[in-house]
């Protein structure tokens, strides 16, 4: 009695159940392997988001669609999103260091790779080989959600209780580690900025438009006073003014000429 | 299974849909080569040159997002909770005020902080 | 199994035809819906509209749609070509494909095949869209990442935070409608709202619609509120403030790459009008007692209430758009979470208390009602309870030194050019400053 063998004789893997996985485990195994292997971050975790989408359908193949589009909403939605936060919170160019901190650290993850590898291969040795599937038809007897319903908050009430401990150490975690405290006094309210608005020796109207009856309008065009000056509170500290050539300054060719 | 076929028909109808406009765009529409045109946009001026690190931005998107996976979680839990809950009975309801509560104190302790403040 | 047994029994090529007549639909609708969106903000605002091409403007987002096919596409010099290319068709994607679970209406027969006018349900319907929804935020995200743009990085970034917040308001306020209907699928949530109550108010009796719009008012007010947050539409369209951020995620897109997340905007706003409809508005059903015309709920009939409902949510958000500002980002991000989310927990407490509550047998449902009231009452007060700070005249004039700067108290308002030309002539404006102004007007 073998499990491959015994779903493939009773024909409970229909034709589009196995289509499906040939397409899908192939994705998940290259998102995976991609993931390792990309250059840029985001590359690595879109990968990784493609190779948790496809074992979210994996789920709904198995019969468990509740589980399938939760690992599609939490695992794809939410966890990923926070990775591709984090990937661009670091900026989109920087690019892991490869020297070594650690001693010994590459032959560690090696041999703890390979140990992992092992494990997880006599796992699906002894689950394809000697283990019987039982039980899936009454565990979906009244539905797919009721049944794990009816697991979750009757078995399993004390781990689900415990969930909720995690998800604080989660929410004070990101706190502790993300969170810039601030006091009331710290930033200038609206009206001590009014306050400084107004102080003598500063100019509470606003700036004038920059390009305003200039040759061009861009940005770091300098707006012209009425006597023909260039106004210098038109432009902006952090824009570099740019000087025009005569070519530049000339009319383009776009208004087919008709204008002078 | 058969449930879940048509999802994927559509989605390949949509998907079609999808890579038809890209490639079609490519090919219905001109191509004039211009470096201007090619810059990201900026009111005019030359693009603000990225800093070392590339873009980056504020870590309050990362409370953010931190936040959202812990509710998303209890969101999650709550499902299966509320279909079921008439078979659940009071033991049921007690059980997920529990939780509830647990994580609303977590939930308070973020904002108490001011984790929920944008500025 | 579990009431799903009229799906998944379609040959091949009704399944085809319609996958193919959802996608027809939704990219009509779009169309549509733009018009309808221009037309009645113009009418609110006392203009035409679009009214140039054929009929009453009708091929306006046609023509515009066309257009932007025959424009160039750009690709800009520092976005990741890949990713540019890959988000706007993750947002489409994701929109039709929510669209797989919403039903149109009962069972018909289409070329002597019984039916359901859905293209398919599930045991777990519901997170179907869910799961779009969140998979549609990464066409946002990679779309303002890839452009290589600080305005669309910015804008994505803006989208992306909004879409997550109000993401958990939405799935908490369906959370009520799982627990009365107490099931996931949308077909069987329509047909839990059939059927309605006899209600005797003033001597007259009347029904009142199982619609779990007006059994679950909180939920769907919620509901209401985060779907507008959800699809980035005014007042809560941050992410395109065009004031602020140019034009948000899509800064950078041409042709019809921006068409395609144009699409999908629009595609999203039809789907959560229909998930309202399918969640809270009774479905395909007639919106009026079955009583006053036996066949409203039969054959194709319940597609145009359905297409009704959906239009008049429509309507819904053009109106928010033509009426209301823009929200601030920190005033938007207070309402999701410290308004809706745990306004909604305590909701579904509530909710849950009641139902536990009627369960019991040695509770009578009076006495369960009684102390919900009284439960909510309190709550009420709570809500509304005048805070202590009372806002204080102020006694004397601000001069702009000290404080603000205020006009002063003895202000005159000068009268409007209407008045002007009825009196022909206008007392000169008598403000204190008055003498400096002119001295500083004389110079000039």
């Amino acid at each position: 009695m073998n499990l491959l063998a015994d779903a493939l004789a009773s024909g409970t893997v229909t034709t589009g159940e196995a289509v499906t996985f040939w397409i899908l485990a192939p994705i998940a195994l290259g998102g995976a392997i991609g993931m390792v292997l990309a250059r840029s971050a985001v590359h690595s975790a879109l990968l990784l988001a493609c190779t948790m989408l496809s074992l979210g359908v994996l789920y709904m193949l198995q019969s468990g669609p509740f589980i399938g589009f939760v690992q599609i909403i939490v695992y794809t939605g939410a966890i990923m999103m926070l990775f591709l936060f984090v990937i661009m919170l670091v900026g989109r160019d920087s690019r892991d260091s490869l020297l070594e901190t650690l001693r010994g650290q590459r032959l560690a993850a090696i041999g703890l790779g390979i140990g992992m590898a092992l494990l997880l291969c006599t796992g699906l040795a002894r689950g394809i080989g000697s283990v019987t599937a039982v039980g899936l038809d009454e565990a979906n007897a009244n539905g797919n959600v009721q049944g794990i319903a009816a697991d979750l908050f009757t078995k399993y009430v004390f781990a689900f209780e415990v969930t909720s401990a995690l998800l604080i150490t989660a929410a004070v975690g990101a706190m502790l580690l993300a969170h810039v405290e601030r006091r009331k006094g710290d930033r200038p309210g609206q009206k001590e900025l009014s306050r400084l608005r107004f102080r003598k020796g500063n100019y509470p109207g606003p700036k004038a438009g920059p390009g305003v009856f200039a040759t061009s309008d861009s940005v770091a065009t300098p707006a012209l006073l009425p006597d023909g000056t260039e106004s210098e509170r038109s432009i902006s500290p952090v824009v570099p003014v740019r000087e025009l050539t005569p070519a530049e300054a000339a009319p383009k060719g776009t208004d087919g000429g008709k204008r002078k | 299974m058969e449930l879940y076929g048509p999802i994927v028909v559509l989605f390949a109808i949509a998907l079609a849909f999808a890579i038809i406009s890209v490639v079609g765009a490519r090919l219905a529409g001109p191509r004039r080569f211009n470096r201007a045109k090619n810059e990201a946009y900026e009111c005019g001026i030359e693009p603000t040159p990225t800093g070392p690190g590339g873009g980056k931005f504020p870590i309050k998107f990362y409370l953010t997002a931190m936040l959202f996976i812990v509710f998303d979680i209890e969101i999650i839990f709550l499902y299966p909770w509320a279909v079921a809950f008439d078979s659940l009975g009071l033991f049921g309801f007690v059980e997920m005020v529990l939780f509830i509560a647990t994580v609303f104190i977590a939930y308070t302790y973020v904002w108490r902080r001011g984790g929920l403040d944008w500025d | 199994m579990n009431g799903l047994e009229s799906f998944g029994q379609d040959p091949w090529w009704l399944v085809g035809l319609k996958a193919l007549a959802i996608f027809v639909i939704l990219v009509l609708l779009t169309l549509f819906s733009i018009w309808y969106e221009r037309k009645v903000v113009a009418w609110m605002q006392v203009r035409p509209g679009p009214n140039r091409n054929g009929p009453f403007g009708l091929l306006q987002s046609l023509a515009d749609g066309l257009k932007l096919a025959f424009k160039e596409d750009l690709v800009p010099k520092a976005a990741d070509k890949i990713v540019f290319l890959l988000a706007p068709m993750i947002s489409t994607v994701c929109a039709f494909t929510a669209f797989a679970v919403i039903p149109f209406g009962p069972v018909v027969s289409v070329f002597g095949v019984e039916t359901p006018l859905q293209l398919t349900d599930l045991p777990v319907a519901v997170l179907l869209v869910l799961a779009t929804s969140a998979l549609g935020v990464y066409g946002i995200v990679l779309g303002g990442w890839s452009s290589g743009s600080t305005y669309s990085l910015l804008g994505s970034l803006r989208a992306a935070a909004q879409v997550i917040s109000y993401e958990i308001a939405m799935g908490l306020s369906i959370v009520a409608v799982f627990l009365t209907a107490g099931s996931l699928s949308t077909s069987q949530i329509v047909a839990a709202q059939q059927g309605g109550q006899e209600v005797t108010l003033f001597g007259t009796s009347f029904t009142i619609p199982g619609w779990y719009a007006l059994l679950l008012l909180p939920s769907f007010i919620v509901f209401a509120i985060s779907v507008v947050g959800e699809t980035n539409r005014a007042p809560f369209d941050l992410p395109e403030a065009e004031s602020e951020l140019v034009g948000g995620f899509h800064t950078e897109y041409s042709s019809l790459k921006f068409a395609l997340f144009f699409l999908a905007e629009y595609i999203n706003m039809v789907t959560v009008s229909a998930m309202a409809t399918t969640l809270f508005l009774g479905g395909w059903q007639a919106p009026f007692p079955a009583s006053w015309w036996p066949g409203a709920n039969e054959g194709w009939w319940p597609v145009l209430w359905f297409f009704l409902k959906v239009l008049i949510l429509l309507f819904g958000f053009v109106w928010l758009r033509g009426t209301l500002p823009r929200f601030r980002y920190d005033q938007f991000m207070r309402l999701g979470w410290k308004v809706l989310v745990p306004a909604n927990l305590l909701w579904i407490v509530v909710l849950a208390a009641v139902r536990a509550g009627t369960q019991q047998p040695e509770w009578s449902a009076q006495w369960v009602g009684m102390i919900g009231g009284a439960f909510l009452l309190v709550l009420l007060v709570i809500w509304f309870w005048p805070g202590r700070k009372k806002y204080e005249q102020a006694t004397e004039p601000d001069t702009g030194l000290g404080g603000f700067p205020v006009p002063p108290l003895d202000l005159q308002v000068p009268p409007s050019p209407r008045v002007k030309r009825l009196t022909a002539e206008r007392e000169p404006v008598s403000v204190s400053a008055g003498d400096d102004a002119t001295a500083e007007g004389k110079e000039g």
